[in-house]
């Protein structure tokens, strides 16, 4: 499944400063496996040394927040759109 | 000091989020095309201690993201407001800064008639003032 990811500005470091990069997987973090490959760094970015998605990172599938419907494991479909939000927080 | 240029029409409507919002801490984006703030975007503070602390609504900060990538914008400032203390980054603003590229802009209503409005780098823990360049555009 050929999907396109957005990518933040904190993360276009990893991407050549590319707004969007095309990756593909049958579910979201095979999509990031898939980007590590080929824009390494990316992975680290969004997920934790145990596997999860980091605290301060949201991921949206389309217009769906991923914690809500099957986190990484949610599946992809040809021409989704994975948006990556770092969190804005502070005190 | 490096320079921030902040049209006025954007420092009035951030002060009077922080106005409308207060005693919570309010935010927000101003966007534009690389490094030029033009509009004002305002997010939901959904942090369960919004007196102390700030957390963007996420569904928002994507409808906002959504149309700065149709526009070919970015977030040039992510602002947000101190109700009870100086415009100056907190520990927490600084631990959980994760843009090396945004203008950190704070909100300081400690003195309510007289709110104060400076602006930020935060690099890996380290905080850099930017003078603000108060700038009148017609829009």
């Amino acid at each position: 499944m050929a999907v396109e990811v957005r990518v933040p500005t904190i993360l276009r470091k990893y991407t050549s400063g590319a707004k969007a990069v095309e990756g593909s997987g049958a579910t979201v973090r095979e999509v990031i496996e898939d980007l590590e490959r080929t824009h390494p760094g990316v992975r680290g970015a969004v997920v934790t040394s145990d596997g999860d998605l980091h605290r301060f990172i949201n991921m949206y599938l389309n217009d769906e927040d991923i914690r809500f419907i099957g986190s990484l494991e949610t599946p992809v479909s040809d021409g989704d759109v994975i948006s990556i939000l770092p969190a804005v927080a502070g005190g | 000091m490096p320079e921030f240029r902040l049209p006025d029409a954007l420092a009035r409507g951030m002060i009077e989020h922080a106005q409308q919002e207060y005693p919570k801490e309010c935010c927000g984006f101003l966007v534009g095309p690389t490094g030029d703030a033009r509009e004002q975007v305002r997010l939901t503070n959904i942090d369960p201690d919004p007196v102390m602390r700030y957390e963007a609504d996420a569904k928002e900060m994507k409808r906002a993201y959504d149309q700065l990538y149709d526009r070919d914008w970015d977030v040039v400032s992510i602002y947000h407001s101190h109700t009870h203390t100086p415009a100056y980054p907190s520990p927490t603003d600084v631990k959980l800064a994760r843009d090396p590229n945004a203008v950190y802009v704070l909100v300081s209503l400690q003195d309510r008639g007289h709110p104060d409005v400076r602006a930020f780098r935060i690099l890996e823990g380290r905080i850099e003032e930017l003078s603000v360049v108060a700038e009148e555009r017609a829009s």
